[in-house]
């Protein structure tokens, strides 16, 4: 007989297996939040779960024109903040957006048509997953040097395509391989030419993959250090990862001001995926199960 | 109104070839059956029709126009596919006027077309639903609404009943006829029932190994199976076969089996002494009693399953398992018995080639 009714010890390992996993993933968001509101003298004091004299001076300083520290007046950080802000914007939603696109076209012509060497490629393709990024930074330095794309968006978003693509396009495949074929050859004998079919009968039935690729690709370039930190050396395109770190100076590391604009970095990512999360689950599902 | 015509067709899979030169000419306004085992290439041979497969060889002509390498889409045919195929995203009433909508037809003559096509298959109220909204009988009929309002001059069908339940299926069999009778379109059925085709077709064409085994009406192949293949592939139960030789006796061919039984050969031509024959005898041609009669051989029977309107009576004719379709209800079980070949239920063929002997 299947015991419906799991029993108390096994239900208690489940509780400390989910209790777990929550501290493991939200306790330094937590941590984060607790130190943004918390006086900068109370850091290196007494550390409690919750602080004895909460403040917003941090985030005061993230946001006001001006601000005080130790003390002193200070010039605010937001200029350089929402500046970065907006790179990171623009760079994450340009590279899905590209990332995206490329990907439902790719996967498409990778599952449908036919070509010589079509799988060939596509492992090739899905192998530069395996390549670390490190081995390629210094010739793509010299190639983005060469082609004048350092510290532009055009060049930050096509080397977050690049990196991206591949997985975006494994995923799509799959989708696409557990559509039946015959929708398309229905619309074919309907009188719909190839990119009709594509765009108005396989797209909207592949939407929830392409979701989930739009917020793995948005996830993926929103939290890029490194390749920002090598080619965006200035705040014409420099995103919130690559500043953030730089509110350590030489002399006074500001835990609280780094901690408030960590907190409010992480709004839009979170806002994505709480907003997408339905889609995101049945579109990885899509590609496994018919 | 078309007819297709088919000549030295070829369909070839790198070394494997699947259609083994196939000629058929269909003609205007004719129900044609494509029947076979799976594998056979009937749905190949009907997807080259349509255009989703390429030509290897030969060519195919629609209304006169070779359409080898024509599109699907200019061929002026419409599919029924096994799996309906709906869009999943439109409604019915937009699944069935998509191609008119692509052909940039005024709106108001989408609407009355799919209307029109809605009245006939009994879909009116169900026009606004999405497919998952539909039971599988309604899906199908859709389908079949989006063939209709593109008024094709051919329709192709590819097993479009064998996901439905069986009720669902013998009513929709006769739907679907009635409705091709009414509109006069030629189409061309795929269907692995042989009780489908023999009852919706004018003509049955049966595949095998990817060649035309034989091509006739229904009746026809019941009657007169031009081999063995059709033979049993036609008829349900399937024939009894019996291995024989052939022999003269006073004169008279006459065909002998292992175990003593004999069957005259009368009117058979072809026959030569001690020619190897394979005997056909459908079950629904004798008539099984329990007492003796002039000419009736002894039958032991084994087990009798009741239908209803007709007794399927298992058993053993001298060293041979037979199936014996008597109509009405036999009564007893096992036993022994005595059946008579009716005049006209001997299928000869010779064992060789599997060729009938006529």
């Amino acid at each position: 007989m299947l015991r419906l009714v799991p029993s108390l010890l096994s239900r208690l390992g489940l509780l400390l297996a989910v209790a777990l996993l929550i501290v493991w993933s939200l306790g330094p968001v937590y941590w984060s939040f607790v130190t943004s509101i918390t006086p900068p003298l109370d850091l290196f004091g007494d550390t409690s779960f919750w602080p004895k004299h909460p403040t917003l001076q941090h985030y005061a300083k993230l946001f006001g024109a001006t601000s005080l520290s130790q003390g002193n007046a200070v010039q605010s950080v937001w200029p350089q903040f929402s500046a970065a802000l907006v790179n990171s914007i623009v760079t994450a939603a340009g590279a899905t957006l590209v990332t995206v696109v490329v990907a439902a076209a790719g996967a498409y012509a990778f599952v449908r048509m036919k070509f010589p060497g079509r799988d060939i490629c596509f492992y090739l393709v899905v192998a530069t997953l395996a390549i670390p990024a490190y081995t390629v930074m210094i010739p793509l330095y010299r190639l983005m040097i060469s082609l004048r794309l350092i510290d532009t968006y055009v060049g930050i978003v096509l080397i977050y395509v690049s990196a991206f693509l591949p997985l975006a396009l494994w995923l799509m495949r799959s989708v696409y391989q557990a559509m039946p074929i015959s929708l398309e050859e229905a619309a074919w004998l309907d009188g719909a030419g190839r990119v009709y079919t594509l765009v108005f009968i396989v797209l909207p039935l592949a939407a929830p993959g392409l979701i989930a690729s739009a917020i793995l690709t948005f996830l993926n370039a929103w939290g890029q250090f490194m390749v920002p930190l090598v080619f965006s050396p200035t705040l014409a395109t420099k995103p919130l990862t690559v500043l953030l770190p730089e509110f350590v100076t030489r002399n006074y590391v500001d835990y609280g001001l780094m901690n408030a604009a960590g907190i409010f970095a992480i709004v839009p990512p979170v806002l994505i995926v709480l907003f997408l999360n339905r889609y995101l689950v049945s579109g990885l599902m899509a590609g496994a199960t018919k | 109104m078309a007819t297709v015509d088919i000549r030295g067709l070829v369909k070839r899979y790198g070394t494997h070839q699947v259609i083994q030169g196939v000629d058929l000419s269909i003609g205007d306004g004719e129900f044609v059956s494509l029947i076979g085992a799976s594998g056979c290439g009937k749905s190949t041979l009907l997807r080259m029709i349509a255009g989703l497969e390429e030509i290897s060889g030969g060519t195919i002509t629609i209304n006169g126009r070779v359409v080898n390498a024509v599109p699907p889409k200019s061929r002026d045919i419409a599919m029924v596919f096994q799996n309906y195929a709906l869009y999943p995203h439109l409604t019915a009433a937009e699944n069935m006027g998509f191609s008119l909508k692509l052909r940039n037809v005024p709106k108001p003559d989408i609407r009355k077309a799919v209307g029109d096509a809605a009245d006939m298959l009994g879909l009116t109220p169900y026009l606004g639903r999405y497919p998952r909204q539909l039971s599988g009988g309604q899906r199908q009929r859709v389908a079949m609404g989006r063939a209709i309002v593109r008024n094709p001059s051919v329709f192709l069908f590819d097993e479009p009943l064998s996901n439905l339940d069986a009720k669902l299926r013998v009513q929709m069999r006769s739907e679907i006829k009635l409705l091709q009778r009414r509109l006069g379109t030629t189409s061309i059925y795929v269907t692995h029932d042989q009780i489908e085709a023999m009852t919706m077709s004018d003509r049955i064409v049966i595949l095998n190994a990817g060649r035309v085994e034989q091509s006739g009406a229904p009746l026809d192949l019941y009657d007169t199976p031009a081999n063995l293949f059709v033979a049993t592939f036609i008829g349900s139960p399937a024939m009894n076969l019996i291995e024989a030789v052939a022999v003269r006796d006073e004169g008279r061919p006459v065909a002998v089996t292992q175990d003593g039984l004999r069957f005259g050969l009368d009117g058979v031509a072809d026959i030569r002494e001690a020619m190897p024959l394979t005997l056909g005898m459908r079950p629904g041609h004798f008539d099984l009693s329990r007492e003796a009669a002039v000419g009736s051989m002894p039958f032991a029977i084994d087990v009798v399953e009741q239908t209803g309107a007709e007794s399927y009576v298992s058993g053993t004719l001298g060293a041979h398992r037979m199936m014996i379709a008597h109509s009405g209800r036999f009564a007893t079980a096992a036993g022994p018995a005595f059946v008579t070949l009716q005049p006209g239920g001997l299928h000869v063929f010779d064992r060789t080639t599997g060729r009938r002997l006529s």
